[in-house]
């Protein structure tokens, strides 16, 4: 736009376009360049760091690039087994000097499957709840709307650490301490109101003489939902899918409070555990993050446009 | 309607519903159900029963005494030191990171809404910070910041920039503005994403008509770009500093609240009234002072884009 | 779509759970096979971590009994296991700090186990400051896991390349001699000291203070920190700030960052648990090994050698007891781990030898492997000669928790100089006199 070369103007003044824009390219590679280094530098560094054994992970100055990568820990992750450790195969010495691959190192995979049921759970909520609501308020005009938008936001804005206390009293009382289902509820706290902010604003840019023609046809509204928004409103659902299940797989707080066991614990919670654990090698925990990270970043960079879209629908709206 | 439900029980809520209300609304309110229910269980009740919470002096570690004592937890937590200092520490957080967030991403929207090849690849690889969570972010700075085999030291050593390894998160001048730097960095491409939106939705005849004008480069960004980015930017600021305000992650995986008590903010405190004193009713207190300040802020923002709503 | 996909999971879970069983392991079984059987659950913080699973792979084979076994760090011990408490968390058998012992048993948390005839068969082999250290308002909670004091070390080459040919009797003179070894440029920061706010915090501080002459509470119980207390953390801030011998780093290093450094080789003394000696003169695990010697904790002016002292225990919690049954099998998981595992001490002398983890039971001392062991890193009569010294710590109340929180916060304010020591130490002793009033 602000490089445009003109056609049938001065040679001066294309030189100088000319100059002009190879600056400009300069200034675009030069900054393209740098917000990718500061994007993505410091999970590179991480992965590096994933793949380095003890020794060199200590070294000082750190090596940027490993001399002698190992996938031990990645290993540990995924193919440990419960190896039975007897008097004559134990470790003597004490684990404190570091080092050492946490014998829950293996809770990984069980804690990854914990995120997965609790995820998956909540999107489907998320949808069974938010769409009829968002198309309500979006289509409907009734008494009470704006109070109910209103009301969202309200929930919206809740500082989620505000209600680890109640949550915990209430969760206690049902018994549901230490259960993934305890997640599952709590979390729609934190996603219904985005998922239906995301929902009502791509459905008000639907027609309503879709609406109108389809009440003509005789539809009823749950009708008009089903038949003519939700197969339209396929883009919308992909990002408030996406956004559900991201919230939950990375959320942190609750799933601390509510967690005791590998029984329930989700992947952020045993990824936690190994970071305050100094016996346990910096390299492992490293690999540990790197697991975390990757299913996140995958569906981020599948989703891109999707959740561009999302993004900019519910964060206007809420 | 109470007259009527007594003089038609069962009946009566239905034959009310119809003769007050017509399908169309008959039919929106069935269809929020889900959403109220749901919502209200989920969130609106928590809320209250932390309100309710917050009225006695509830301690985990003595369970047969839990005495009512009104608003006293209230005015303990007002007339405590700790407080206000968690207070300053939260609203330093906030105004550090949500300047950050709003330059940095700025600068990074002016970027990518510029045409050229690989755009759309240096958009989408930015989303990799906004997309991993925050336990890995907490731990990769952790590592990052690590005062004896960090990368920070490591690369500012061989830049020659320090001569020898320095303490980062141990040093209560830094630590606050080293988490801060943690939580921008994830926060930036949501706020870049945002930004960039409102720069796209400017009409481009107005810097056509301002370069024929003669504007320069400078001119045209001061006098169309950010007037026009106004409500992006106000966007930004609003939902950035209530992220901001009851961010916990980051203090929990990176500091503690330490060293002394340099990160202890506002939700870090909750935390340690709440799961490490156990005293639920003064935490759940604190927790309800939080909440007011993100409601307020949060009805600031309905003021500020009351339009667009 | 979704639902037989949960459906697949549930089956999946089933079959995993099949197979831990058959392996006989059940430690990492998920919920369906945890309900299926039901294993003792034995959490512990993550130290002699394969010390204990091979003594219990013994265990299961000898009793036949399940054992889930889980570690968590040591470093926010209390926090993690006081939310599992509170949260009802499946935890039968537990090792348990002293400083926690009041506060758990009156939440009732921790139950006493002295009806168990099998376990207090054992007191009279454990020392007296052991049986004290387990046992609360007359009733005992626990067996041993294992009982320290603190030491102090010092790497003997880097002193004489100073120069200096007598370790440091006083705090004074460490600081003298830190001075020397620094403008040496021998080290930066030749003393090392682990100051982070963790678990370890009261046990450096009490050192500390025990060996000003000084003390937290008096015989009431109330506050006593204007002396003692007040010279231990000046002469700490004056360390850091003044002489520079102490890296200000030191709030933010924990005891095994600390224990990695010193192993290191970047530091001359260092404030230690005994046991760590093992590891330290271990030429394999450091790189100090075999150099580093041990002298009496320093004196201050008004103080002694005195050090603190400690013991860990394996408790039973409430939840256990209910059951009749399954507290049998814990009582007998308790006495292979704290008492006798076929006739002998095995667990005390195997982490003895493989960590140096000192123990509480008295025949041990006359064992012959453990005499050698003792001669091969350390000098058995000195390390004697600091237990005698060694006192219980005297903050160990049901309000222990919370006040610890505050005192370490205070502790590094002043280290970081946010706040004099008089202040700082105000708000601690107030606080502590705060709290004693609420509990009682």
């Amino acid at each position: 736009m602000i490089g445009a070369t003109g056609i049938g103007r001065g040679a001066r003044y294309r030189r100088r376009s000319r100059l002009q824009d190879w600056g400009h390219r300069l200034v675009l590679l030069v900054g393209s360049l740098l917000v990718l280094a500061y994007a993505l530098g410091p999970v590179v560094w991480l992965a590096v760091s994933s793949v380095q054994d003890e020794r060199e992970i200590v070294s000082v100055p750190p090596h940027w690039i490993p001399e002698r990568p190992t996938l031990q820990n990645y290993r540990a992750i995924f193919f440990a087994g419960e190896k039975e450790v007897t008097y004559a195969t134990r470790r003597k010495g004490d684990p404190s000097t570091g080092g050492y691959i946490p014998s829950t190192a293996d809770s990984l995979l069980p804690g990854m499957w914990n995120s997965l049921k609790v995820a998956l759970a909540v999107v489907l909520l998320n949808l069974i709840v938010g769409v009829p609501a968002a198309y309500a308020i979006a289509k409907i005009r009734f008494w009470g709307r704006s109070a109910s938008i209103y009301f969202m936001l309200a929930t919206r804005v809740i500082p989620d650490i505000a209600l680890v206390v109640p949550f915990f009293l209430i969760i206690k009382k049902l018994g549901l301490i230490d259960d993934i289902l305890s997640l599952v509820v709590t979390y729609l706290a934190v996603t219904v109101p985005f998922t239906v902010f995301v929902l009502v604003s791509y459905f008000e840019s639907l027609p309503d003489e879709l609406d109108k023609a389809a009440r003509v046809d005789g539809c009823s509204r749950l009708q008009a939902l089903l038949q003519i928004f939700l197969p339209l409103a396929l883009p919308a659902l992909v990002a408030v899918v996406l956004f559900a299940f991201l919230a939950s797989w990375n959320e942190f707080l609750l799933a601390l409070m509510f967690t005791q066991t590998p029984a329930s614990q989700t992947l952020p919670i045993v990824v936690a555990s190994f970071a305050s654990d100094f016996t346990i090698s910096f390299s492992f925990i490293n690999a540990a993050g790197i697991v975390a990270v990757v299913p996140p970043v995958i569906l981020a960079l599948l989703f891109e446009r999707y959740i561009i879209s999302g993004l900019t629908a519910g964060a206007v709206k809420g | 309607m109470t007259g009527l439900s007594r003089s038609f029980p069962g009946a009566a809520p239905r034959a009310w519903l119809s003769r007050r209300f017509n399908y169309e609304e008959r039919s929106a309110y069935l269809l929020l159900a889900p959403l109220v229910i749901v919502l209200g269980g989920v969130a609106v009740f928590p809320v209250l029963y932390a309100f309710y919470v917050s009225l006695f002096r509830l301690k985990l570690t003595r369970p047969g005494r839990v005495p009512f004592v009104g608003l006293d937890n209230y005015a303990d937590l007002l007339r405590d030191p700790s407080f206000w200092t968690a207070v300053g520490r939260t609203t330093y957080f906030t105004l550090v990171s949500v300047a950050a967030i709003l330059v940095l991403g700025l600068l990074i929207a002016l970027l990518l809404n510029q045409a050229f090849r690989g755009r759309r690849l240096v958009g989408a690889l930015l989303l990799v910070p906004w997309a991993i969570p925050s336990v890995a972010n907490g731990l990769m700075w952790k590592w990052i910041y690590d005062s004896g085999y960090g990368a920070l030291n490591g690369a500012l050593y061989q830049l020659g920039l320090i001569d020898k390894y320095v303490i980062w998160l141990g040093d209560p001048a830094k630590t606050l503005l080293l988490v801060a730097n943690a939580f921008v960095w994830k926060e930036v491409p949501l706020a870049a994403i945002l930004l960039l939106v409102t720069m796209k939705s400017i009409p481009a005849d107005l810097y056509r008509a301002a370069t024929v004008d003669g504007a320069n480069l400078l001119q045209r960004f001061l006098h169309i770009t950010l007037p026009s980015l106004r409500p992006g930017v106000l966007l930004v600021v609003i939902y950035e500093s209530m992220v901001a305000v009851r961010h916990f992650d980051l203090f929990y995986l990176l500091t503690e609240g330490g060293p002394g008590d340099a990160t202890n903010v506002a939700a870090w405190q909750i935390y340690v009234e709440s799961f490490r004193d156990l005293s639920f009713g003064s935490g759940s207190a604190l927790a309800y002072l939080l909440a007011i300040v993100t409601f307020a802020l949060s009805y600031a923002a309905i003021r500020a884009l009351g339009s667009r709503l | 779509m979704s639902k037989s996909g949960f459906g697949k999971m549930r089956r999946r879970d089933v079959l995993v759970g099949m197979g831990a069983a058959a392996m006989g392991a059940g430690a990492r079984a998920p919920s369906v096979w945890a309900q299926a059987a039901e294993p003792l659950h034995f959490v512990t913080w993550s130290a002699a971590v394969d010390q204990v699973k091979s003594h219990l792979t013994a265990f299961e084979q000898k009793t036949g009994i399940a054992v889930d076994y889980s570690n968590s760090p040591w470093a926010n011990y209390r926090e993690t296991l006081v939310t599992k408490f509170v949260a009802g968390a499946p935890i039968d058998v537990l090792w348990v700090s002293d400083s926690w012992l009041p506060e758990w048993a009156d939440a009732g948390w921790l139950q006493p186990i002295d009806q168990y005839k099998d376990l207090t068969r054992y007191n009279g082999d454990v020392t007296d400051f052991c049986n004290n250290s387990m046992s609360y308002k007359g009733r005992q909670y626990g067996l041993t896991y294992y009982s320290d004091h603190m030491a102090f070390y010092y790497v003997e080459d880097m002193l004489k390349k100073a120069g200096i040919d007598t370790p440091p009797q006083s705090w004074d003179e460490v600081t003298e001699q830190a001075l020397k070894i620094k403008q040496a440029g021998i080290s930066e920061y030749p003393v090392m000291l682990a100051l982070a706010r963790e678990t370890w915090l009261i046990e450096f501080l009490s050192a500390m203070v025990f060996s000003q002459g000084g003390r937290f509470t008096d015989e009431q119980g109330m506050a006593a920190m204007e002396t003692g207390c007040l010279d231990a953390l000046k002469w700490v801030v004056d360390a850091v700030n003044v002489h520079k011998i102490v890296s200000p780093g030191c709030v933010e290093t924990g005891e095994l960052t600390g224990l990695k450094a010193f192993s290191s080789g970047t530091h001359a003394f260092a404030l230690e648990p005994q046991y760590r000696m093992r590891t330290i003169n271990d030429p394999k695990q450091s790189q100090v090994g075999g150099r580093v010697k041990q002298v009496l904790m320093p004196k201050g002016a008004k103080g002694t050698h005195a050090t603190v002292g400690w013991m860990r225990f394996y408790g039973m919690t409430a939840q256990v007891q209910k059951d009749k049954a399954r507290a049998e099998n814990a009582v007998k998981l308790i006495e292979w781990f704290g008492g006798k595992a076929d006739g002998a001490y095995a667990f005390q002398k195997l982490v003895f030898l493989d960590i140096g983890a000192g123990f509480c039971t008295k025949p041990l001392y006359r064992d012959a492997d453990i005499i050698k062991a003792y001669s091969t890193y350390g000098d058995a009569a000195l390390v004697e000669q600091q237990a005698g010294f060694a006192r219980k710590k005297d903050v160990v109340t049901s309000w222990f928790g919370e006040w610890n929180e505050i005192n370490g916060q205070v502790w590094q304010e002043a280290i970081l100089k946010k706040a004099t020591p008089e202040e700082a130490l105000k708000r601690s002793a107030e606080a502590w006199n705060k709290l004693k009033k609420e509990a009682s």
